[in-house]
This record gives structure tokens, C-alpha cells and sequence, in this order.
């Protein structure tokens, strides 16, 4: 055995991950090889050096008040699904209604009718397309949980 | 609350996928402060970890339809929080090399038993270890966060990261001479 391989024994033995065998096995290294044991003594110096700090804890009502926090989080996205259907609809509704009326209309010459029919339609057609190519993105989209 | 927590994570998680929030509720009570720690060992300012790893809980409630039970629930999330602290931190683009002042450090003393003198030097070296982990490579910094402030076995850190134990053991290893290095005044 090379070692390149007791090298990272040697981070096992520090967080006593090894088995008996192969802490057995390093130990028996570390007393033939110098730069194995210097190695060895370097990374137990950092480990004392971790081991010797924390990260700072928040205060108590930083913790009491989390998942209230997460839950006004979740509520109001529900919020803003909501109030975009319902301004869809309405905007929907109202376009449907100016329509109605606006080729209803006898005094609006025909042309002007297919003019504002067409640029209606092509409006729509882009919109599904683009609609339809956004959805088709996101599902083959294997970092969609990355924020950009 | 006490027969939703006597459920397996996997078990909450598949219940709030079914629409059960207190289930999802019992997951973030479990979880926040691993959570919260990652976030802070990422980008090292409270106030965007404490926000970091409460979206990410967000993302994952949002996310559940999606999750399978055949990961565990951590591995899942924590996939979604290291993104978000890495996107955030790319964003800020605070991955460079870079010095704090000793209020900046998040860190503090594992034990209060020490005189003035060795508090003193204690500063140092926590700001002095603070830089150092903030210059490694993101890949070194998650696994040196996950095995010595959060505590987790290589076997747990084989799961979240999905590599195998052996090159959790290697990936230490090499995080660890990096770190080293980056605190060669010190050791």
C-alpha cells in the first residue's frame, strides 16, 4: 500500500471512522514513515484547532419564531398564485367583453374587425408558444432549483 | 404533534406530499439548525443564512411533489439549501480571497475555561480559520462543514453528498491539507 491511501486513512483515524484492521495497518505505517506521522501530527493540530470553535447560535425567539417565519413564507406564495389567477381571469374576461361588443359593433367597418382579429390571434399564438416553451424548459431544467 | 414525530423522515416527507403541513412542520423542527449551521458555514453573515436556509425549506415544501422516497429526506434538501448558498454566494461574488475583522468571525469559543492571553490568541486564530475556510473550494468547505461543525458520521455524509464513504475520506483528507495550508502561520 502506497502512501497516497494511508494518507486519507489517516483523516479516518482522526474522526475514528476506521476499522480495527485498518488503524491497525496506519499505525503500523506511522511508525516507519516520517512524513506519514508529520502528516498525521499536522491534521490532529487542525482538528484541535476546529474542535476548539463553534458557530455562533442564534438567540431562543430567533428559534421559536422559525417555522412561523417558513410557514408566512409558504402562506403568502399561496397568496400570490391566487391573486395572479384571479387578475388572469379577470383581464380574460374583460378582453372577452370588449370583443364581444367591439364585433358586435355594426358602425366598425369590417376591416378594421379582421385587423384587430388577427393581431388578437397572432397575440395569442405567441403567448401559447412561448407559454408551451417555458413548460417544456422547466421539465428537462436539472437546476431549476438553483436560484439565478 | 407527538404520532406525526414518531414518523421516519421519509414517512413526513411522503405525508406532506400528501398535503399534511404539520408533518412538513415535524421535518423543519428536526432539521432547522442543521440548516441554519450549513447555510451560516456557506456564507458566514446570520442574517442571510437565517434567510438562506428558511427558503430553502420554502423551495423544498414547493419541491415536495417531486421528492421519491428513495433518497432520504436531508439528502434531498440539503441539495436544494447547497445550491441556494452557492447561487447566493456567486451572486455576491464573495469567493475570493478575503480578510474580516474579528466581529465579522461567526465563530465563537467552544469552551469559556480560558485566560485573557489564550482568548486573545483564540481571536486570531478563529478569524485566521474563518478566512481560511472561506478561500477553499466550495466542494472542501461543505465536507469540512458537515464533518467538524455539524457532526456528521461519514456514513450520513456518504448519504447527503451521495459519494462513496471512501471519497468522503479522501475529500476530508484533501480539504484538510488546504486548510492547512491556508493556516500555515498556525500550524
Amino acid at each position: 500500500m502506497g502512501c497516497e491511501k494511508f494518507e486519507f486513512l489517516i483523516s479516518g483515524l482522526l474522526d475514528g471512522e476506521l476499522d480495527a484492521a485498518e488503524e491497525q495497518l496506519l499505525k503500523e505505517h506511522l511508525l516507519v514513515c516520517d512524513k506519514c506521522r508529520r502528516k498525521h501530527e499536522e491534521l490532529l493540530r487542525l482538528k484541535e484547532v476546529t474542535d476548539s470553535v463553534r458557530f455562533k447560535d442564534l438567540p431562543e425567539e430567533f428559534w421559536a419564531g422559525y417555522w412561523k417565519s417558513i410557514y408566512r413564507r409558504i402562506e403568502r406564495g399561496l397568496g400570490w398564485i391566487l391573486l395572479s389567477v384571479g387578475a388572469v381571469i379577470l383581464i380574460a374576461f374583460g378582453f372577452y367583453e370588449f370583443l364581444s361588443q367591439f364585433f358586435a359593433d355594426p358602425e366598425v367597418s369590417l376591416l378594421v374587425k379582421i385587423g384587430v382579429g388577427a393581431l388578437g390571434l397572432g397575440i395569442i399564438i405567441l403567448l401559447v408558444s412561448i407559454t408551451r416553451e417555458r413548460i417544456f424548459a422547466y421539465r428537462r431544467d436539472r437546476y431549476r432549483e438553483v436560484q439565478r | 404533534m407527538s404520532e406525526v414525530s414518531s414518523r421516519t423522515d421519509e414517512e413526513l416527507a411522503l405525508q406532506a406530499k400528501g398535503g399534511e403541513m404539520r408533518a412538513f412542520e415535524v421535518l423543519v423542527e428536526k432539521y432547522k439548525r442543521h440548516a441554519y449551521f450549513i447555510a451560516y458555514g456557506f456564507v458566514g453573515n446570520r442574517e442571510a443564512a437565517l434567510d438562506l436556509s428558511q427558503e430553502a425549506f420554502v423551495r423544498a415544501y414547493k419541491a415536495i411533489h417531486r421528492y421519491k422516497p428513495d433518497f432520504k429526506f436531508f439528502t434531498w434538501f440539503y441539495k436544494i439549501l447547497s445550491n441556494l448558498c452557492i447561487s447566493h454566494l456567486e451572486k455576491r461574488r464573495v469567493r475570493r480571497k478575503y480578510e474580516v475583522s474579528l466581529e465579522e468571525v461567526p465563530f465563537e469559543l467552544a469552551t469559556s475555561k480560558l485566560d485573557p492571553a489564550t482568548i486573545y490568541e483564540q481571536k486570531e486564530l478563529k478569524k485566521k480559520l474563518w478566512e481560511g475556510l472561506s478561500n477553499l473550494p466550495p466542494d472542501f468547505k461543505e465536507i469540512i462543514i458537515l464533518r467538524h461543525f455539524r457532526g456528521f458520521s461519514y456514513k450520513e455524509i456518504s448519504e447527503i453528498l451521495q459519494i462513496p464513504i471512501g471519497s468522503v475520506m479522501s475529500r476530508l483528507y484533501y480539504a484538510r491539507m488546504k486548510l492547512k495550508e491556508e493556516l500555515k502561520d498556525l500550524i
